[in-house]
């Protein structure tokens, strides 16, 4: 019991209920189903007839749903940043397949050929599917964070001025994503940073040339991973403003035809 | 044809100015790495020719199955002393593709040529690796066009806090590396703070939203630094297991804790600066609004924050380790084993952020709350 992953993950649920009440305790749960979520993809990912990308679309709806519906609740809000959220993995991946194909970043790289040394490495999963499924899985919490936080203000300003239009509603939806861009990009940038410390003063240590660096397997497929995990965080701004609007209008003329008929 | 024509009645002087100055950027920067052959004093080929030779099917100790494949290339070199020569390479590749693989006509390789045999007009080399730079730049590119189209200015100190950040990284591990006895915590210490001053500086400018949020974001980082290795030191760390970690050339507990911290301080950043923002726009709507109800207010929107953003970390740092978590299972490893090889650094490092996470929420709240009273007592 004194292992100190147990520890911390009691501390963090002591201070998610200190400070959230019954939403940490929900927001704590998440954490968990989610990595339920990805262990079990990894899982079935194994099988090599299965196709990595359909199941990372799967998983990528299961997220999103766990991290919409449950740690906040099924409402419009909700909804409109769930559909805005598939469209975006999906135009994402697309990219990023094109991306891992053609860059050639899947699997190992030669750094980690000591490491590899004890595996069998010819085991039928298609590693260049599973480099596009990891790109994406590492930025979807940030993609659905960036979706509700901009669907729920755009009600917001929906429910007091219901007379808005739609392209002012629109705007008003870019307006606040410019807002969080810089943030969102940030939180992911430094997580990258963060994870890639030891192969940064691996490659100082070893005085890999600037050249070398930058065509190896590893250091591109991170700089790919951040540059991607950017434009997924971009990408989500215009599409869940422009959803927004939509269905939010869609949803006033309807209004209006009911209350003409009673 | 209209449509464009408006585009350009529209905009202004300076902004053609600057769609100019980028796109001259882009043209230039793309010619070039698809011309650079002659800066790499690696040889680089081309594939001009390909011939598939036999397959092999392969079946491991463990039951999995593959296809082997061999490809004889012939290749143009591109540069140094063979220039316009032709090469020959041989290729095999699997399937699954996990350390090989499969090339095309149009890629451009390094190689290593065989000096040794000269009897033959053809050359015979030896594949290293593929020239990736040109990818890199395309991505970049598309990452800059999507951040700048969709944030204008916002994306562009995005782009910038990105790059300078980045800069001031690769300094500091230049600092640590070149000068003994000096403990990588330290360095990271101080790059922190710097880190932390230009992102929010940039992200949101001089004032005192900013201020609050540096001093938040600052004592969040440092709390949950130290709630970690609080943590660490009355479990003796166990449970951690480094053996896994990869590309170490330095002690590895140095090198987990200073990753540990800065990967953190991104989301402790973002909450510190919603907290700040927010608190500091409902203190704008209302001068005289009660410190009760900006603490009610900052909770709130605590607590519809700290789940999203702990995600956020949890899925960037445990996303890197599924192709090595999929290669152990296929090679048969017992399953607590994989995940406890391969993911327990990784929980460390997202516990870690998402304690500092939640910790930031207070901290930021009286914060703010102690800038806004000051701004009040004036």
């Amino acid at each position: 019991m004194m292992n100190v992953l147990l520890w911390m993950a009691a501390i963090l649920l002591i201070l998610m209920i200190l400070i959230g009440g019954d939403k940490g305790k929900r927001s704590f749960i998440a954490i968990f189903l989610n990595f339920g979520v990805i262990f079990f993809t990894i899982f079935i990912m194994t099988i090599p007839k299965v196709d990595p990308i359909i199941l990372t679309l799967i998983a990528s709806t299961v997220i999103s749903c766990i991290n919409l519906f449950y740690i906040n609740e099924v409402n419009n809000k909700t909804i409109t940043a769930f559909i805005s959220t598939i469209i975006t993995v999906v135009i994402l991946l697309l990219f990023i397949l094109i991306v891992t194909e053609s860059a050639m970043i899947q699997g190992f790289g030669a750094e980690e050929a000591e490491e590899l040394s004890v595996f069998s490495l010819y085991i039928g999963v298609d590693f260049t599917k599973i480099a596009a499924s990891v790109i994406i899985m590492s930025t979807i919490g940030a993609i659905t964070d960036t979706a509700i936080a901009i669907s729920s203000p755009m009600r917001e300003m929906f429910h007091h001025y219901p007379s808005i239009s739609r392209k002012e509603l629109f705007a008003f939806g870019i307006s606040i994503g410019k807002d969080i861009l810089g943030t969102s990009t940030n939180t992911l940038f430094f997580a990258f940073f963060g994870g890639y410390l030891a192969l940064l003063i691996w490659f100082k240590d070893l005085s890999y040339t600037l050249e070398e660096i930058v065509n190896s397997k590893i250091f591109s497929a991170e700089i790919i991973t951040i540059f991607c995990a950017g434009i997924g965080v971009a990408l989500i701004i215009p599409i869940t403003a422009w959803i927004n609007s939509y269905f939010l209008i869609k949803q006033r003329v309807k209004n209006k035809i009911i209350n003409k008929d009673t | 044809m209209k449509v464009i024509v408006n585009l350009f009645k529209k905009m202004t002087y300076k902004q053609i100015v600057w769609y100019t100055i980028i796109l001259l950027f882009f043209v230039s920067s793309v010619f070039f790495v698809y011309h650079n052959h002659s800066f790499y004093e690696r040889p680089i080929v081309e594939v001009i020719e390909i011939e598939l030779g036999d397959s092999t099917e392969m079946i491991d100790m463990h039951e999995n199955k593959d296809r082997l494949y061999t490809q004889q290339i012939v290749a143009e070199i591109k540069n140094g002393d063979h220039k316009g020569k032709l090469i020959h390479l041989t290729n095999e590749y699997s399937i699954s593709g996990a350390y090989d693989q499969e090339y095309h006509i149009g890629n451009e390789l390094f190689v290593s040529i065989d000096t040794k045999k000269k009897e033959s007009t053809d050359l015979i080399g030896t594949i290293m690796d593929v020239k990736r730079d040109k990818y890199i730049l395309l991505v970049a590119w598309v990452f800059i066009f999507t951040l700048l189209f969709v944030g204008k200015k916002q994306g562009l100190f995005s782009i910038i806090s990105l790059a300078v950040n980045a800069v001031l990284l690769s300094y500091a591990l230049d600092v640590y590396l070149n000068t003994s006895g000096i403990s990588l915590l330290w360095i990271c210490s101080i790059s922190v703070i710097l880190f932390t001053v230009i992102s929010l500086l940039l992200v949101n400018g001089f004032n005192e939203k900013t201020y609050a949020a540096i001093v938040a974001t600052l004592l969040g980082t440092f709390v949950s630094l130290f709630i970690t290795y609080l943590v660490m030191w009355i479990t003796a760390e166990k449970g951690l297991r480094y053996e896994e970690m990869q590309f170490l050339t330095r002690p590895y507990r140095e090198v987990f804790m200073a990753g540990l911290f800065i990967g953190s301080l991104g989301a402790v950043m973002d909450v510190a600066i919603t907290m700040s923002s927010s608190i500091f726009g409902l203190y704008e709507k209302d001068h005289n609004i009660p410190v009760k109800a900006l603490k009610a207010s900052g909770m709130e929107i605590g607590k519809d924050i700290m789940g999203t953003m702990t995600n956020i970390l949890f899925f960037a740092y445990i996303s890197g380790s599924i192709p090595m978590l999929i290669l152990y299972l296929k090679n048969n490893s017992p399953l607590i084993f994989t995940l406890s090889m391969n993911l327990s650094l990784e929980m460390a490092r997202a516990l870690a952020g998402g304690i500092g996470i939640v910790m930031t929420i207070p901290i930021g709240l009286y914060t703010t709350i102690f800038f806004v009273n000051r701004k009040r007592a004036r």
